[in-house]
């Protein structure tokens, strides 16, 4: 068993390694086949007046007129010794850039998880104990009006209301404290909308077993029902949707940050790509997928050890025995983790 | 998981509403201060806040200095040898005075006494030595531009005769030498931060000028804090202000939302926001705010017409897309009273810029009657053909100039009236830097530019020297055009130069190598009613030296 076990954790890392490989590659790759270079199209700007020579001149200074392989060759070779190079757009190192811009990006990521968290119990919970009349519909239909409204105009609303009427945070500076916390609303409200789902579906699932009725019969109030018997089996599906929502932070911040002004590695990603800047891409294309594959990984090695129902079959996969029903997998399809 | 089944359009079309009636809502606690009264006298103090869409790329000072954006910024962390006012007059700054020799080929200056950078070094003709050196060469090999204006071709070099005296060499008349030391590329620096590699020089906390302010703070890609430098007392005589400025700290920083940077204005929380879009500004003045539409020194917005492709190839042609454009219509669509429509191929706050609007009026009749003589027929489509040809080209919107897109989709309206088929191709900007820059065959070019010296105009008109731009692709064919542009060139008088340019604009828009549109507001700026004594120059950039707030 432990032996199938190790197998299994060492094919899920190799695989992790060689997405990571693939995203750096596959970031080169896009950004070597779109026209043009940033620095080419900074100094055609009409205004400048330079000749072609002066250009070709400065090309050459960043290598930016040698092959493709040549290039992708030089900057893998400083890759792997951790040298992340130097960003063609401001001329600074890329390391400096990355580390100054991701202190704000993980607060901002940690309160919206936070947010996320707190909405996404606070539906999951009501569409369990309100009353169908009172307004459990509504509460049921809350994720999906959340995924459809656009993160910017949540974005927009919150500034408008709290930054400019109420004047509760300004757009000059934006690390303060409401200014954090409502950029993190406007993240955490798309992302608690998928992990409200899972929850509700499970909550749905496990409050029609026995015990549930049992325990009602025994005259248990809804609070302590929850905590003590619904909350737990219906986390397990939602720890394995946390993994995924990495993934959806990672991806509003962007957006996020940009509407709010802040200076994360959103911005930082929004620039590069708008200016075609390669050596930043690619650490940051890199670090979000180490970050992301890490947390799935941590995910799909945690689960077979967390719920002794999961065993990792022959195939090296988690599997379900036979003999025991159980939510989670079914789940894990539902949500498109296969 | 989630089937979206709820209609999305629907529920953007609320929540723009919603946040439409939120922007309503905090309009209203908007603050509305009166205008200061004239006599308003300055006040020292106060920290003033500028909204910026961009903070640009690198700040290497020879890659940044003509940034549309940074160029704000480097004009208050440095001074210039000479300083040119909205209309084009030259008048000293850094350099008291300046002699030429008689063939404009040697230019002494002699320099203010006292002047230092703000790391103490002294501002003396050893500095400004190596400004001009860089200016005029750069280090290519090192990834440094030179600053692409600047007369290099004629350049020999600059010399120190002594701690205020600079003299120049030039090996042809060069007339375009003095004003280009007013340009925006041409920002004095220490020697120290010249001599620095480019990847330290990117780093703006080392770039030491001698300007009213200096760096405090710098958040990449967020901010830029400026504070005032208190020994400050070497402004442009043209401004007549003395000693330090005013506001304590100028903060740059940098909102991409153009509605949010103005909105913050509007709540007090900022006193200038940059690049508005035209359509807003009347809604902004009705909230009492200020706004400025400097024009600086240059090229109005206009089409180069390629003469070597069909139909450009005919001037019958070319002049009637000249008579076929409504400039009025453009102005009251696109732009608001504050754009005004070209009156010749340069910006008529150019000294040397004379009105021609006569030769290229809006004459539909006349568009019609050209193209009738020049043998296009208009078929059963509305479209005219001749010999099977249709008449018709592609315009490429200039991805370098706001509002581009929305003006040549109104000439495509305009000249498809005339039986043009116009096609409209929509690049970004590196794909236009492929496409479109440098490819021959385009038939017409949108053109922005800005310039100091109406010389400039020598340069693009035909293919005569190595680096000329040959902007309408006539080569050397026309010797009418290569007098014009080698009597401009060679001028060693400024008075007989104004004469030929003159006769030159006149040639160029009668043969209808270029059809003019509007001229050009590259730099907008929306101002809070408590910002005072603002100065904008010749590039059409602000400058706060002068400026204070009322409370």
């Amino acid at each position: 068993m432990l032996r199938i076990y190790g197998r299994f954790a060492l094919r899920r890392t190799g695989q992790a390694i060689v997405v990571v490989v693939l995203a750096y590659l596959f970031t080169f790759v896009v950004i070597s086949i779109l026209p043009g270079d940033p620095v080419t199209s900074t100094l055609r700007n009409p205004d400048n007046g330079f000749t072609e020579d002066d250009i070709a001149r400065i090309v050459a200074y960043y290598g930016l007129d040698q092959p493709w392989y040549v290039q992708l060759g030089s900057s893998l070779g400083r890759f792997v010794v951790g040298d992340l190079g130097v960003s063609l757009r401001s001329n600074l190192p890329v390391g400096t850039l990355v580390f100054d811009a991701l202190g704000s990006t993980l607060s901002l990521a940690a309160a919206a998880l936070l947010v996320a968290i707190v909405l996404a119990v606070v539906i999951a919970y009501g569409t369990q104990f309100l009353p169908p009349r009172f307004g459990q519909g509504v509460l049921r239909s809350l994720p999906s009006l959340f995924l459809s409204v656009p993160n910017f105009v949540i974005g927009l609303l919150l500034i408008h209301v709290f930054a400019f009427g109420l004047g509760l945070f300004s757009m000059i500076d934006t690390e303060t404290p409401w200014g954090t916390f409502f950029a993190a609303v406007a993240l955490g409200i798309p992302v608690s909308a998928q992990l409200a789902e899972v929850l509700i579906a499970s909550l749905d699932h496990e409050s029609r077993q026995e015990y549930v009725a049992v325990a009602r019969s025994r005259g248990l109030r809804s609070g302590a029902l929850f905590l003590r018997h619904l909350a737990k089996p219906s986390a397990l599906p939602t720890v394995t949707v946390l993994a995924l929502i990495v993934g959806e932070l990672l991806g509003g911040a962007l957006i996020t940050e940009a509407i709010f002004g802040r200076v994360g590695i959103g911005t930082l990603v929004e620039s590069a790509v708008a200016s075609q800047d390669l050596p930043v891409l690619q650490a940051v294309v890199s670090l979000a997928a180490v970050v992301f594959v890490v947390v799935n990984l941590v995910a799909d090695l945690a689960y077979p050890l967390l719920d002794p129902r999961v065993s990792v079959g022959p195939s090296g996969r988690p599997a379900v025995s036979a003999s025991r029903e159980d939510p989670a997998p079914l789940l894990r399809e539902e949500v498109g983790i296969v | 998981m989630t089937i979206r089944t709820r209609p999305r359009r629907r529920l953007l079309g609320v929540a723009s509403a919603l946040t439409v009636g939120a922007i309503l809502l905090s309009g209203c606690g908007a603050a509305s201060t009166a205008a200061p009264s004239a006599d308003a006298t300055p006040k020292p103090g106060g920290d003033l806040v500028f909204l910026i869409d961009s903070l640009g790329a690198t700040w290497i000072p020879n890659n940044s200095s003509i940034s549309s954006y940074q160029g704000n910024i480097w004009g208050h962390l440095t001074d210039k040898l000479v300083y040119v006012d909205a209309e084009g007059a030259l008048s000293p700054w850094i350099a008291e005075s300046w002699d030429e020799n008689a063939d404009k080929t040697q230019f002494t200056l002699h320099l203010k006494e006292g002047v230092t950078f703000s790391d103490g070094t002294p501002l003396d003709a050893a500095a400004v030595v190596a400004n001009i050196d860089i200016w005029a060469k750069g280090r290519p090999d090192e990834g440094i531009n030179r600053i692409g204006l600047f007369p290099s071709a004629n350049y020999q070099g600059a010399e120190a005769v002594d701690a205020t005296t600079v003299t120049v060499s030039f090996s042809a008349p060069t007339l375009s030498f003095i004003p280009t030391l007013a340009y925006h590329g041409s920002i004095l620096l220490s020697p120290t931060t010249l001599a620095l590699p480019a990847d330290q020089q990117a780093d703006l906390t080392n770039d030491i000028g001698s300007g009213p302010f200096t760096v405090e703070k710098v958040a990449d890609g967020d901010s830029v804090v400026l504070k005032k430098r208190d020994d400050y007392d070497w402004g442009p005589e043209a401004i007549g202000h003395d000693g330090p400025a005013y506001l304590d700290t100028i903060t740059y920083k940098q909102v991409a939302e153009p509605s949010l940077r103005t909105a913050s204005v509007e709540s007090g929380q900022a006193q200038v926001a940059y690049n508005a879009s035209p359509q807003d500004l009347d809604a902004l003045k009705g909230e009492g705010l200020t706004v400025e539409t400097p024009r600086y020194l240059g090229f109005v917005n206009g089409y180069a017409l390629n003469t070597t492709v069909a139909p450009f190839d005919d001037v019958r042609v070319r002049q009637a897309v000249q008579h076929g454009i409504d400039r009025d219509e453009i102005l009251s669509t696109v732009y608001t009273e504050d754009w005004h429509a070209a009156e010749s191929l340069i910006q008529s706050t150019v000294p040397e810029a004379t009105d021609r609007s006569a030769d290229f009026a809006y004459d539909p009749d006349e568009a019609a009657s050209l193209l009738d003589a020049a043998g296009w027929v208009k078929g059963a489509d509305g479209v005219r053909t001749k010999d099977g040809q249709k008449l018709s080209f592609t315009l490429y919107p200039n991805p370098y100039l706001q509002a581009s897109q929305s003006v040549d989709e109104l000439v495509d309206q305009q000249l498809t009236t005339l039986g043009f088929e116009v096609n409209l191709e929509t690049y970004d900007v590196p794909t236009y830097g492929q496409k479109v820059i440098g490819n021959a065959a385009v038939p017409a070019t949108e053109i922005t530019r800005s310039f100091v010296d109406v010389g400039t105009v020598a340069g693009v008109l035909t293919s005569q020297k190595k680096g000329d731009e040959d902007w309408f692709k006539v080569g050397t064919s026309d010797a009418t055009l290569n007098d014009l542009a080698t009597r401009i060139a060679t001028a060693t008088d400024r008075d007989a130069r104004a004469a030929v340019a003159d006769e030159l604009q006149g040639y160029v828009l009668d043969q209808g190598y270029f059809v003019p549109l509007t001229q050009i507001v590259q730099r907008v700026y929306v101002q809070a009613p408590d910002v005072s004594g603002v100065t904008y120059n010749g590039l059409a950039y602000a400058y706060y030296l002068d400026a204070w707030l009322n409370d």
